[in-house]
């Protein structure tokens, strides 16, 4: 009995967030949820959708074809040119998107997943769903990333030797959950590289690619907004499914709103899991999605230098506890992912944390192998939030 | 309150749009359909500025009562605030008021048409009258309001029935519906698909690994075949392509 689920574990964000929602007036940078609420516009235009009475039935699996039509010129701004009628679907989030993937990709001869670690947590668990096995490849801390301090980098080395014939892809978060590393183009294309080689999918979930702090890439010269993703190169289409999720950008987490693209030789296999996960994407969030792509790029704009506020304030409480933290300056998402001094068991630092401070943070295990001995801390949450937060740990370690 | 205001805003805004449609009388294109208008309007939009012409779009979602005469006015909206409407009423009479000089009006204007409800279109050509109207193809998008899809059908007629004498009209000959819709106008009807008879053919599709190529075939000039690459995915691009075509060769340059 149970036999797939035994291996599967609760998200630990979740375990955290449920040990936390028991202890009164706990402050929680465990969950990446916004702290803003979804923009007015994009409200208005759902309870619209709700009075016109058309937000009722299903609507077709990949999608309100509105919804895809919109997605497909958004997508040609940034340069990523798919059909809306055979290469989009709109998705129940972006973890909807991946889960479908995965299952429509993993066979019993091609079942190994290549994650980074560490990585977004329920990426592994996932996998598992799907009945295939995660294979970690670490990030090295400290590596030169797409930024000017120091982030984390892919250890190639590790990558090459654990590609194999079983590799059925390699699912990644650009930028990093929980690191906020961008990972620089020619180390993308070098996964390109051998994945074209190799013959693996290339999942590249981009969630957090509207939060982008420092403009300045060193590693082309560049400077400027540009984001650069592997779905932009037309030769790849067939190796590379891009998903992203409006619950980030546009603060719609509760929402379950987002959509992937690939070629359609993909799509139209994913499609049949996605039509017998869920039919289709719930319809209100659908026509909400319209609303967030034509009219939220204000609002993502004052979100992110929202976020950058609350990154230099986090990093400023950080700078005060240096005998306890170090950390990389994340360059982008609404995540830092301090190491802990000296090295220390992360679960049990942050039941301690929990228990004693009464502050959430997630354990930096939960992300995989060589998250151990960090945490992960949400900047997503309000500047008051954090600086209580701060000034609970900071007394915590005058006490520990 | 707000649905009097908005009625007003409504009204005014449609004569604003109207008199500055006879002050400085540009050419009108009009792209209806369900699905399908943004990338053909795009394509117009090139092909004619190529030629020198002025032209002002309509942009995403200004294509409706309220949108289409801000488009014409090249206004933007009052969003939900009652004083910004106020300033851009005031804005638009300014610009049409008899006093004002009009500065640098488009030749052309192209413009997206989208309804949601029956009488919808009677509304909107109430404003504007096009010269030009390109139908791309009918789905139950907005089946909400609508009966069926040929209510819907009827709806996209009246522009047809509007055109005057010497426009053209521009059909989808793939869609039954829309190919219909030919026989309530007895002016030039050209007509663009993948499906034989139609005036401007696709021909020789292949998907290519960075886009579509393709041939059309030009039945009006004694079956001139043109070869076409686009770096983009999809059928509504090669209608895209289509229509671009025939835009090319129904109007001539500017100056």
């Amino acid at each position: 009995m149970f036999s797939r689920t035994q291996n599967i574990k609760l998200s630990p964000i979740k375990q955290i967030e449920l040990l936390a929602s028991k202890i009164p007036d706990v402050v929680s940078l465990a969950q990446g949820v916004p702290s803003f609420d979804t923009p007015e516009v994009i409200k208005k235009s759902a309870i619209k959708a709700l009075s016109r009475g058309v937000v009722a039935k299903y609507s077709l699996t990949y999608g309100l074809p509105e919804l895809r039509e919109t997605i497909e010129q958004k997508l040609a701004e940034d340069g990523m040119y798919y059909d809306f009628e055979k290469e989009i679907i709109a998705t129940a989030g972006s973890i909807e998107a991946i889960t479908a993937t995965l299952i429509a990709i993993i066979e019993p001869k091609k079942n190994e997943i290549i994650l980074f670690s560490p990585s977004y947590t329920s990426y592994a668990e996932a996998v598992k769903v799907a009945g295939g096995k995660p294979i970690f490849v670490n990030l090295i801390e400290g590596g030169l990333a797409l930024s000017q301090s120091k982030g984390w980098r892919i250890d190639f080395k590790s990558l090459e030797r654990k590609i194999n014939s079983k590799t059925a892809a390699i699912l990644f978060c650009n930028p990093n959950n929980p690191t906020g590393t961008i990972f620089p183009k020619e180390d993308l294309l070098k996964i390109a590289e051998l994945a074209e080689n190799k013959k693996f999918f290339i999942l590249s979930d981009e969630v957090y690619k509207d939060f982008i702090y420092d403009f300045a890439f060193p590693s082309d010269g560049t400077a400027g907004r540009a984001f650069f993703s592997l779905a932009q190169i037309p030769e790849l289409r067939k190796r590379v499914i891009r998903i992203f999720s409006l619950s980030k950008a546009y603060a719609m987490t509760g929402w379950r709103i987002g959509f992937m693209h690939s070629d359609e030789e993909n799509i139209k296999e994913i499609l049949k899991v996605h039509d017998s996960l869920v039919t289709c994407a719930p319809v209100i969030s659908q026509y909400a999605a319209i609303a967030a792509l034509d009219f939220g790029d204000k609002e993502i704009e004052k979100f992110r230098r929202q976020y950058q506020e609350r990154r230099d304030l986090i990093c400023r409480h950080l700078d005060d506890l240096k005998d306890f933290f170090s950390y990389q300056k994340p360059n982008s998402s609404y995540f830092i992912f301090p190491k802990l001094l000296p090295k220390r068991d992360s679960w049990q630092f942050a039941l301690d944390l929990l228990e004693k401070a009464h502050v959430a943070v997630v354990p930096g295990i939960a992300f995989g192998p060589s998250g151990e001995s960090h945490i992960r801390m949400s900047f997503g949450r309000s500047e008051k939030d954090i600086n209580e937060a701060m000034r609970r740990i900071k007394k915590f370690f005058k006490y520990d | 309150m707000i649905n009097f205001f908005k009625r007003v805003v409504q009204f005014k805004l449609k004569w604003f749009a109207k008199i500055y449609l006879w002050r400085t009388k540009p050419k009108v294109i009009v792209i209806a359909g369900t699905i399908g208008r943004h990338w053909i309007k795009e394509a117009v939009k090139e092909v004619l500025e190529d030629k020198n012409f002025l032209v002002r779009t309509n942009k995403k979602n200004f294509n409706a009562e309220i949108g289409l005469p801000l488009s014409i006015l090249d206004l933007s909206s009052g969003k939900k605030s009652f004083w910004q409407w106020l300033k851009i009423l005031w804005l638009a009479f300014k610009k049409v008021a008899v006093f004002s000089k009009i500065k640098l009006s488009p030749n052309y204007l192209v413009l997206e048409m989208a309804i949601n409800a029956p009488e919808n279109m009677n509304y909107l050509t109430s404003i504007v009258k096009p010269d030009v109207v390109i139908l791309t193809t009918i789905t139950m998008i907005y089946a909400e309001n609508f009966e069926n899809l040929d209510e819907i059908s009827r709806e996209y007629g009246e522009l047809a029935k509007v055109l005057s004498w010497n426009g053209i009209l521009i059909l989808n000959n793939d869609d039954l519906r829309i190919k219909e819709l030919g026989k309530y106008f007895d002016g030039k009807v050209i007509t663009f698909g993948f499906s034989d008879g139609s005036q401007y053919k696709a021909v020789s599709v292949s998907k290519i690994a960075d886009g579509q190529k393709f041939k059309i075939e030009v039945k009006q000039k004694e079956k001139e075949i043109l070869n076409v690459k686009i770096n983009r995915f999809g059928q509504h691009h090669i209608y895209a392509e289509l229509v671009r075509a025939i835009i090319k060769d129904n109007f001539s340059a500017e100056g």
